[in-house]
């Protein structure tokens, strides 16, 4: 008998939820997303064990030849593997550093290397790699080249890119992008610090003067 | 036992159907808020908003046009790469977000480079809803909808 009660509830109450929430239509001022982010967790990783600058000799946004352990050695260096072609993140994590950058004074702005590395050699030539940084900060460094090596660099930094490639079911060209940003010191040309997506351009404007003299952000 | 049970029913349906206004089937009840372009740097740029349907039926956007752009496509981030889909599901009493690093709206050919301060018209098509016009204004190419800035 108990049962059959509390099984009856039950169904009331259902009944009552279902009313009241097709009842409340008036409400469409309330926010739909909550969105809650911790702001108390640092962005910046900091390595215990830096990574090597990786051996990358690739074309620049000129068509130059550019060596980037011998362009960037005794510099504050900041990497970043994408491409063009990418709406969201890769626009966004260079805008990032770019608006971070111009918070720095001039001299330390011009100290800074900041290189984007295409993941998308075949699209992003020089000249369309060129244009697109110049929206973003026409200092800004970028790369291209032969795939293999741009992977194989990537790959020593625990970056894991694959080449662009036609989506099976619809025909539409994929590429990939890097997750994480990765800082070198100007002291040790070590990569000791690293970003992943959710780095804001806070962090990046709070980390900056710490990196360019090669200090734990 | 085998009384109640029949009766508790009938109330159920009773007071669900006052309760939606006796409209007889479910139906998608869709809104938009949320939406924003940040800034584009090349003839390229994202969308974000969220739709919100609080009917009980889904919903599917199946395509998205915009006078500011050649082509609009819908696109799920997958792992590091994103993928164009054909349409996505507005679940009854749910919502469809696109966010940074999840979903988002693709523009592509852009006719001109929206700034900061204007606004992008959208158009939303739905399978079964009629289209949604959305003005969405353009943000700092960092904007982060968290921080509001």
């Amino acid at each position: 008998m108990r049962k059959k009660t509390f099984a009856a509830a039950a169904l009331l109450a259902a009944a009552t939820l279902t009313l009241s929430a097709c009842g409340s239509g008036d409400d469409s001022n309330s926010p739909v997303a909550v969105v809650s982010e911790d702001t108390s967790q640092k962005a910046a990783t900091v390595l215990d064990k830096p990574f090597e600058k990786p051996d990358l000799v690739l074309t620049d946004t000129k068509g130059k030849k550019y060596d980037f352990r011998k362009e960037t050695a005794g510099r504050p260096t900041l990497i970043y593997f994408g491409y063009t072609h990418c709406p969201d993140i890769c626009p966004l994590t260079m805008s990032n550093i770019a608006v971070a950058k111009k918070q720095l004074p001039k001299a330390e702005q011009d100290k800074l290397r900041v290189v984007f590395v295409t993941t998308d050699p075949q699209r992003d030539t020089p000249a369309e790699l060129g244009k697109w940084l110049r929206g973003i900060d026409p200092q800004f460094v970028g790369l291209t080249g032969d795939f293999s090596t741009i992977q194989a660099g990537a790959r020593t930094l625990g970056i894991s890119i694959e080449p662009t490639h036609k989506d099976k079911k619809t025909g539409k060209t994929v590429s990939v992008h890097g997750t994480q940003v990765i800082a070198f010191s100007p002291k040790t040309d070590g990569g000791y610090v690293l970003y992943d997506e959710d780095a804001q351009v806070g962090d990046y404007t709070k980390d900056l003067p710490k990196i360019i003299k090669g200090e734990n952000p | 036992m085998r009384r109640l049970a029949p009766s508790a029913l009938v109330i159920t349906s009773a007071l669900a159907l006052a309760g939606c206004g006796g409209s007889g089937d479910a139906k998608a009840d869709l809104s938009v808020s949320s939406s924003y372009m940040p800034q584009p740097v090349s003839d390229m740029a994202a969308g974000f908003l969220t739709i919100a349907n609080k009917g009980g039926a889904k919903d599917e956007l199946t395509s998205v046009t915009s006078d500011t752009a050649g082509s609009v496509t819908v696109h799920e981030t997958v792992g590091q790469s994103m993928e164009e889909v054909k349409s996505l599901d507005v679940p009854a009493h749910g919502q469809l977000v696109f966010k940074s690093g999840g979903n988002h709206l693709m523009f592509e050919n852009l006719k001109r480079k929206p700034k900061q301060g204007e606004k992008v018209t959208v158009e939303l098509h739905f399978a079964k809803s009629g289209p949604i016009k959305v003005e969405m204004p353009v943000k700092s190419a960092t904007y982060n909808p968290a921080t509001g800035h």
